[in-house]
């Protein structure tokens, strides 16, 4: 399936519940709401045209505006690539698991919730991951953040 | 060490002890500075200099430096790489562990500074001199093989002008 072939799949298949976003020449990249993420994913991972069976990566983005959460997948059958985010408002920073569709997120959801604060609903082990034990900084990788030992890099 | 810090109270007594006392520091700063034994302890691209100046090529048994793997036996603790505010307690409990006397180098920019995580970094130590007493620094990133042994020749050249008093300073 070439990427075009893949397009236009998902835009029949994911008709209103994935919103192409521009990129460019990279991979396509879709926009998912908050409340369809589950049953988007599910869907992703059995569509028999398409099976996304492995997530490559899972991360969190600070654009300092709004928190975005980006899901690359892949298919080792079909080998194809394709990568969708959610969009969440700070005052909203709470996104459900994706353990039960990829066990792989169990980890990268920790280190999300750990490093930027975003609550995730469902999850099996939701524990200190990264940082020190002791740690009770904040969220580092938050834009807004600041310790007293932390040094930003000057203006040149 | 505790009988070797209470020698030259005993020895400076007797005529001519002082005299023996002078002789025997001689001897105990060549024997110290000559087997430096220093532990593993690589966190970072540093440890790779490390191995390097271990192997054949630079040869460091030959200043009588062995590595050992353990903190009960080793005199010195090479710090090579970055350490982490995570890895900071640890670093300090390895240096804990060591017998007096005991010498640490700080090998690279990370472990002087923070080096290249200076900026813009929440998890980095700014430089280990906060975590543990540092007697040489070695700057560089990493530094190379060279760099490393001239530092360790420092550290051989202070070890053998270490009088016993100095023992009994460090140890107040």
């Amino acid at each position: 399936m070439t990427r075009d072939e893949l397009k236009s799949h998902i835009a029949g298949r994911f008709e209103g519940r994935m919103t192409l976003l521009d990129t460019g020449r990279y991979d396509p990249m879709y926009e998912v709401k908050r409340s369809d993420l589950l049953e988007v994913a599910k869907a992703l991972r059995d569509d028999e045209r398409v099976k996304f069976d492995f997530l490559c990566n899972l991360g969190g983005v600070d654009t300092g505006e709004r928190f975005e959460i980006v899901y690359s997948v892949a298919s080792t059958i079909n080998n194809l690539r394709l990568d969708f985010k959610v969009i969440l408002p700070y005052e909203a920073a709470e996104i459900e698991s994706v353990q039960e569709v990829w066990p792989a997120a169990n980890w990268h959801e920790r280190e999300m919730w750990e490093l930027y604060g975003i609550n995730v609903l469902n999850h099996e082990n939701l524990t200190r991951f990264l940082l020190p034990d002791d740690w009770d900084q904040g969220y580092p990788l938050r834009k807004d953040w600041d310790a007293p030992d932390f040094v930003r890099m000057p203006e040149l | 060490m505790g009988v070797i810090r209470k020698l030259p109270l005993y020895a400076e007594r007797i005529p001519g002890g002082s005299l023996v006392m002078t002789s025997l520091e001689a001897v105990l700063g060549q024997a110290q500075a000559k087997s430096l034994w220093y532990l593993l302890f690589g966190t970072a691209c540093c440890a790779i200099e490390l191995m390097c100046t271990g192997a054949s090529r630079y040869d460091f048994d030959r200043l009588g430096m062995i590595f050992r793997a353990t903190p009960r036996q080793s005199d010195l603790i090479i710090v090579a790489g970055t350490i982490t505010k995570k890895m900071a307690p640890r670093l300090r409990r390895l240096y804990d562990q060591m017998a007096e006397p005991r010498y640490v180098i700080a090998m690279g920019g990370c472990t002087i500074s923070g080096g290249p995580f200076y900026y813009d970094c929440y998890s980095v130590e700014k430089g280990i001199d906060h975590i543990v007493p540092v007697d040489v620094y070695i700057p560089g990133c990493p530094p190379r093989p060279e760099s490393l042994m001239e530092g360790c020749i420092h550290l051989q050249e202070k070890l053998k002008k270490t009088k016993l008093g100095d023992w009994q300073e460090k140890q107040a």
